[in-house]
């Protein structure tokens, strides 16, 4: 059962994570950023959920869609900010954007911009925690529509036959930019696919972050112990669009999918819990929106990054 | 008195070398544990080094060379034998994309110590086992390319690629694993970006490595008798490129001849024409030449394989038009 405080502290990484992406799409409304922003609003909770369920030094591969993983783990607001405009004082020095935001001594990875690119990688970071009798498990997030790729078949096979410390999150919130699940994919839960790798398979509700946490942890309980792989399917929601400024024209559950906001049921039930009270919400509310702008105003305060940039970090 | 090994034998030693050297260096690919590799390179390496650091991995191109790109940004110094060059496009996110830009799009937060052993070249194996395709890899930032010649060059190159921190496509002839030449006692590596003048001559430079180096050596033989000298310059990687040795040989003789295995069209010789044209304008008192695959695929049948590969007698024939 989830503890009191930790249900307080993915409430609150939620939170902050919903008011940061929040300002990210203002600021390329507004024009201060590019577009290139895939909201992850109603995904949030879930994804700070599963990492509250295991050890900040368990590395993280993440899917595009939003950068509460990154939050959840810790990594500068400005920094991320950064690199997305193209300041200095970001993570990978105007090389990757967004999509490529890196924070190894947080035990983030980075992203492959190719979507389920980074499947194949995990596999080998696993092998490394294995060669090394490591007690950390990789993480990797993905999308329904990354589950369809090649990679995702040979990343879990091979996870399976060696036994790796991997955990596989696949994030299903029904869309593969405007392409419906079950236009493209042919099972219901793609955790059924688990069957076909021997590994075990879950699904779970991504509102609730009691069934998150417990998945994960039961998956980090059987991969620490030598016992291999899992793959967990999050049923998600994707409140918004494919990208910041994706009208979704194509979305025929525009009109209702606001009512199913899983940050909305998680407010409500830790004030239900009385672990927060509405006044203490505004208050957290208005320190995160501080400490959004006071992110914004270092990065607008910082140079642009230096072009000859695009010559560096190519080889070690 | 040198010792006297095979090319593969070399690329076996390395190996062993350089896993008893670094326990971070680990080997995998279908076959080169139990069988010990399908030309037998790996042969008595899982013996030596157990089934944690030799082992077969399935058929999943994508998965070896991506596994081996995560195990290396987590520490390991991964050895992948893909079995065959031209699968490089089987697994091409994982080539172009995961080894060559992992690094560069994270800001350098990684390094990449990936070794990905490709055997290539025609030997009648069918149009998608017989090609080199090294062009691909010297378009693409991020990778280096060995081409090995000899079996010295292949022990000490990759030896190097082993302990560079850049993914390292390393090429082995097929053609070449029987051949053997004399090698030198000790740990010896060697630079990449530095190639070597396999012969001297006056009249043409020729640029010829791996299988059609030794066709080249074949026509410098034959040539030489009609008072023709090439010389011979061997560039031993092609990613780094050592033009600056290539330039030399070239202000000495005038002449160009790039020999290669890959399809012409902007293949590697076109890329070196480009950059004598570029930095070497001068020093051409004849028009740049290359010899290679017609653009057509490497048939499966000796005739037609032996049609399209550049021949002796077609690098004489090209040569005496440039001495002439």
């Amino acid at each position: 059962m989830i503890q009191n405080d930790q249900l307080k502290h993915i409430f609150a990484k939620a939170l902050l994570t919903r008011l940061f992406e929040a300002r990210l799409i203002k600021l390329t409304a507004e024009g201060f950023l590019p577009p290139l922003l895939h909201p992850g609003a109603g995904q949030e909770v879930a994804q700070i959920a599963a990492l509250s369920a295991l050890n900040d030094d368990d590395p993280l591969l993440y899917s595009h869609r939003g950068v509460g993983y990154m939050v959840a783990r810790g990594t500068s607001l400005s920094a991320m900010i950064a690199d997305m405009a193209g300041r200095a004082g970001g993570t990978n020095n105007g090389k990757g954007g967004i999509m490529h935001v890196v924070d190894v001594p947080n035990a983030v990875y980075g992203e492959s911009g190719t979507l389920g690119g980074g499947l194949v990688l995990s596999v080998g970071m696993g092998m490394a925690l294995k060669r090394r009798r490591s007690d950390q498990v990789v993480i990797h997030f993905f999308g329904d529509g990354a589950s369809n790729r090649g990679t995702f078949h040979e990343a879990l096979n091979w996870a399976a036959v060696q036994k790796l410390p991997c955990i596989y999150v696949c994030e299903n919130n029904g869309w593969a930019v405007s392409v419906p699940t079950s236009v493209s994919t042919a099972v219901e839960n793609i955790a059924d696919r688990a069957a076909g790798y021997g590994i075990p398979g879950e699904v779970v509700d991504g509102a609730d972050p009691n069934a998150v946490m417990a998945a994960i942890s039961d998956a980090a309980r059987r991969a620490r112990a030598g016992e291999g792989p899992s793959l967990i399917e999050i049923k998600a929601i994707r409140l918004l669009g494919h990208y910041a400024a994706d009208p979704q024209d194509y979305r025929a559950d525009a009109a209702t999918v606001k009512e199913r906001d899983p940050l909305v049921t998680l407010r409500q039930r830790v004030i239900d819990l009385g672990l927060l009270s509405e006044a203490e919400i505004d208050a957290m509310t208005a320190d995160y929106e501080a400490q959004v702008e006071q992110a914004v105003e270092t990065v607008k305060a910082a140079p642009l990054i230096d072009a000859d940039q695009a010559f560096a970090d190519l080889y070690a | 008195m040198m010792r006297t090994i095979n090319y593969g034998q070399a690329i076996n030693e390395a190996l062993a070398e350089e896993m008893a050297r670094d326990k971070d260096v680990i080997l995998y690919g279908l076959d080169v544990a139990a069988w010990g590799g399908i030309f037998n390179i790996t042969k008595g390496l899982l013996d030596r080094f157990g089934p944690e650091r030799v082992f077969d991995s399935p058929i999943s191109e994508s998965a070896m060379v991506g596994a081996g790109v995560g195990a290396a940004i987590m520490g390991l110094r991964p050895v992948v034998e893909l079995q065959y060059a031209d699968f490089i496009l089987v697994a091409g996110d994982e080539i172009f994309f995961k080894a060559g830009l992992w690094r560069y799009m994270h800001g350098g937060a990684f390094k990449v110590p990936l070794v990905v052993r490709l055997p290539s070249g025609a030997t009648g194996a069918g149009p998608e086992h017989s090609t080199c395709p090294e062009a691909y890899i010297m378009h693409s930032p991020g990778l280096l390319c060995a081409v090995p010649s000899t079996a010295a060059d292949a022990k000490a190159l990759l030896k190097e690629a082993i302990r560079l921190d850049n993914p390292v496509m390393f090429f082995e002839h097929r053609r070449l694993y029987q051949k053997r030449d004399a090698i030198p006692e000790g740990d010896v590596t060697l630079p990449f970006g530095k190639g070597i003048i396999r012969r001297e001559g006056r009249h043409v430079t020729v640029v010829a490595w791996q299988y059609m180096l030794s066709r080249a050596l074949k026509a410098a033989e034959i040539l030489e008798t009609e008072g023709i000298e090439i010389e011979i310059f061997d560039p031993r990687t092609l990613s780094p490129f050592d033009s600056e040795t290539l330039i030399e040989s070239v202000r000495k003789t005038g002449a160009c001849l790039v020999v290669e295995e890959g399809y012409r069209r902007l293949g590697v010789g076109a890329e070196i024409g480009a950059m004598l044209m570029e930095q070497a304008f001068g020093y051409l008192d004849r028009p740049f030449r290359r010899l290679a695959i017609p653009d057509v695929p490497v048939a499966s049948v000796k005739p037609l394989v032996d049609r399209v590969l550049p021949s002796v007698e077609d690098i004489c024939a090209t040569c005496r038009e440039l001495a002439a």
